[in-house]
């Protein structure tokens, strides 16, 4: 393969990079963003303890990896591959808060043939963005999830003491956000006890049953 | 209107301590101290951080993320110098928990050991190292750069069996250890608890050794913490070490075990079995198994404990040999913070910062203000003794060597 251009440096062989990422999504999104760029060679890691073997056997000269999975440490201890330990994130380099974004975005690298910073950052930066576009959505969702589940609760309360109370669907409402005012507490959390409470009163076995681990 | 003011301005004003932590019996304290407000009591806004990895730990330090961390010690003095990446440095003011550790097996090798051992009428680690010599096994450790990795090769080495000559070692993260006894890849493996119990329950483990097997009470946890944050929070770091040590008192009475074990089993900490994190804390069936965590002296950061660490990651070159490693301890563990954090409580705080290790094989009494502590036996399974004086001259005289050459 010829030489080609990146950042006005030379990069003479394509980098060879190991992708160690148990989201499926992510993991091929960043497979096809990075082969895009010609620049590099992406390997997968497949999900088994067999990780020391596949660096050995596929002699990488980049690793990155999800900081969820807890097989980093296995990674810190690979010698065969590299004459010294592999090289954590810059480890010497001279870009803290490049180290610390990727930190952030949940992402790791490990040099393990000495390739120069210039040429792992463009690679990193990719993957940053990457892991912080899917915590993004994993963060909206969650939300998203939390907001609908505020709102059944909301509503449940109301029935309730629309039934028990007699009381008219405004009244309810602001009869709770009353509450969650005396209380100086959040209409969500006020609203979840008050159902655990009524479930509980109504119903004391079904509440042994559910208290069971 | 002006009270609530007042408040929201106090909380605005709490430092902060983010204090990371893997899923292990031991984080018990600090755990304990964050979910009773011990913290928030000393004025502190803690903020747990369970972390899949040690490297994830020594990164979060390095960078800035964490300002304090439940560590293994040979970890913090790798962190400290910059060995596994970027370096950062860590103090250690405060000791988390003493023992915990096994040496677990799979379940036909664990057998082997022991019929052997009854057969020939020999230790269990002469016993392993006879089953074992000839054959080509991997043992797993949890990291490079931890107790597990210094007390299995200790241990084995008494038995003549050496790391790279005898046995490999490869590190195996714990939450992976029983699929990698399953699958054949290691022997065993050395970790913290509740660990080799999970191993157990899963019915593919059997464990053979614990700490106490290889050093009576040996030293675990410590809390490390950026010298940055401590430098520029005294007051919070004295508080931290109060509450933690509130914390250590309860997780120690072996009447709270099932109630810490029911906490740290929750989803957000540990996320297994209640049951298996019982069997490694004060209370359980086996007391000598467990961690400890406050009695004996156990929270005090402990030079020579340091020191003991440093010497033997010299002897398995995880260290450069021409460092000074007595100053390195000196720098990195702090009696003095403990004591002064202290001061006030009439909790009893040892006199000297350094001790003989090894030298009890019962128990003792250890010179403490302002009353005595009760301490339990400290020997090694080879029945040596480690005196820090004698391992500075020994520093010392190979850095003669060194400069003669």
């Amino acid at each position: 393969m010829p030489g080609f251009s990146f950042c006005n440096m030379t990069v003479p062989v394509p980098l060879k990079i190991l992708l160690i990422d148990m989201d499926p999504n992510r993991g091929r999104a960043l497979e096809e963003k990075l082969s895009e760029s010609g620049y590099a060679e992406i390997l997968r890691a497949p999900d088994n303890l067999e990780l020391a073997e596949t660096v050995d056997r596929t002699r990488p000269d980049l690793i990155i990896i999800d900081m969820a999975l807890p097989d980093r440490d296995a990674l810190e201890d690979i010698r065969a591959v590299s004459a010294a330990h592999p090289i954590v994130m810059f480890a010497g380099g001279d870009d803290p808060a490049f180290a610390e974004e990727a930190i952030a975005a949940g992402v790791c690298s490990y040099n393990l043939s000495g390739v120069a910073l210039q040429h792992v950052k463009p690679i990193m930066a990719s993957a940053i963005a990457l892991f912080r576009r899917f915590r993004r959505v994993e963060e909206e969702l969650t939300a998203a999830r939390t907001m609908l589940e505020e709102r059944r609760l909301i509503e449940r309360a109301k029935a309730i003491l629309m039934q028990g109370r007699k009381m008219a669907e405004p009244e309810a409402y602001r009869w709770l956000q009353k509450k969650a005012m005396n209380e100086n507490r959040k209409l969500a959390q006020v609203v979840q006890e008050f159902i655990e409470r009524h479930d509980a009163d109504a119903d004391p076995v079904t509440r042994a049953g559910r208290k069971q681990p | 209107m002006s009270g609530v003011v007042s408040f929201a301005a106090r909380k605005g004003n709490r430092p902060r301590m983010r204090i990371g932590l893997l899923r292990l019996t031991d984080g018990a304290p600090v755990i304990v101290a964050h979910e009773f407000g011990f913290f928030a009591d000393e004025g502190i806004e803690a903020e747990l951080v369970v972390e899949p990895s040690w490297a994830n730990i020594a990164d979060k330090l390095a960078f800035g993320f964490l300002d304090a961390a439940v560590i293994v010690p040979p970890l913090a003095f790798a962190v400290e110098l910059g060995l596994r990446g970027t370096a950062q440095p860590l103090i250690i003011p405060y000791a988390i928990s003493a023992g915990g550790n096994t040496v677990t097996l799979s379940r036909s090798l664990a057998q082997e050991t022991h019929e052997r051992a009854n057969r020939e009428g020999v230790s269990i680690v002469e016993a392993l190292a006879a089953c074992l010599r000839g054959r080509s096994v991997t043992f797993g450790v949890v990291h490079a750069y931890s107790t597990h990795n210094l007390l299995l090769r200790y241990w084995l080495a008494t038995a003549g069996f050496e790391a790279g000559r005898d046995f490999k070692l490869a590190v195996v993260p714990p939450a992976r250890a029983v699929e990698a006894l399953v699958a054949g890849q290691i022997a065993g493996f050395c970790a913290g608890a509740p660990w080799g119990d999970v191993a157990r329950r899963a019915g593919v483990g059997a464990t053979v050794a614990t700490s106490h097997d290889i050093w009576r009470n040996a030293p675990e946890k410590a809390l490390a913490v950026r010298t940055h944050w401590a430098d520029e929070q005294p007051e919070a770091l004295a508080g931290a070490i109060r509450a933690m040590l509130r914390a250590a008192r309860f997780c120690d009475n072996p009447e709270n075990g099932t109630y810490t074990a029911a906490l740290l089993s929750r989803r957000k900490y540990l996320d297994v079995d209640p049951h298996a994190i019982l069997a490694s804390l004060p209370g359980a069936a086996a007391p000598e198994t467990g961690c400890i965590f406050f009695r004996g002296a156990a929270t005090f950061p402990w030079r020579s404990h340091g020191l003991w660490f440093l010497s033997e990651m010299r002897r398995w070159a995880l260290v450069d040999a021409s460092i000074d490693l007595r100053a390195l301890a000196e720098r990195v563990y702090r009696p003095d913070l403990y004591r002064s954090a202290i001061a006030h409580l009439g909790e009893p705080a040892p006199l000297a910062d350094w001790k003989l290790e090894g030298a009890h094989d019962a128990p003792w009494t250890l010179e403490a203000a302002p009353t005595s502590i009760d301490m339990a036996a400290d020997s090694f399974c080879d029945g040596a003794v480690f005196d820090p004086e004698a391992t500075a001259d020994a520093s010392a005289s190979a850095k003669d060597v060194l400069h003669n050459l």
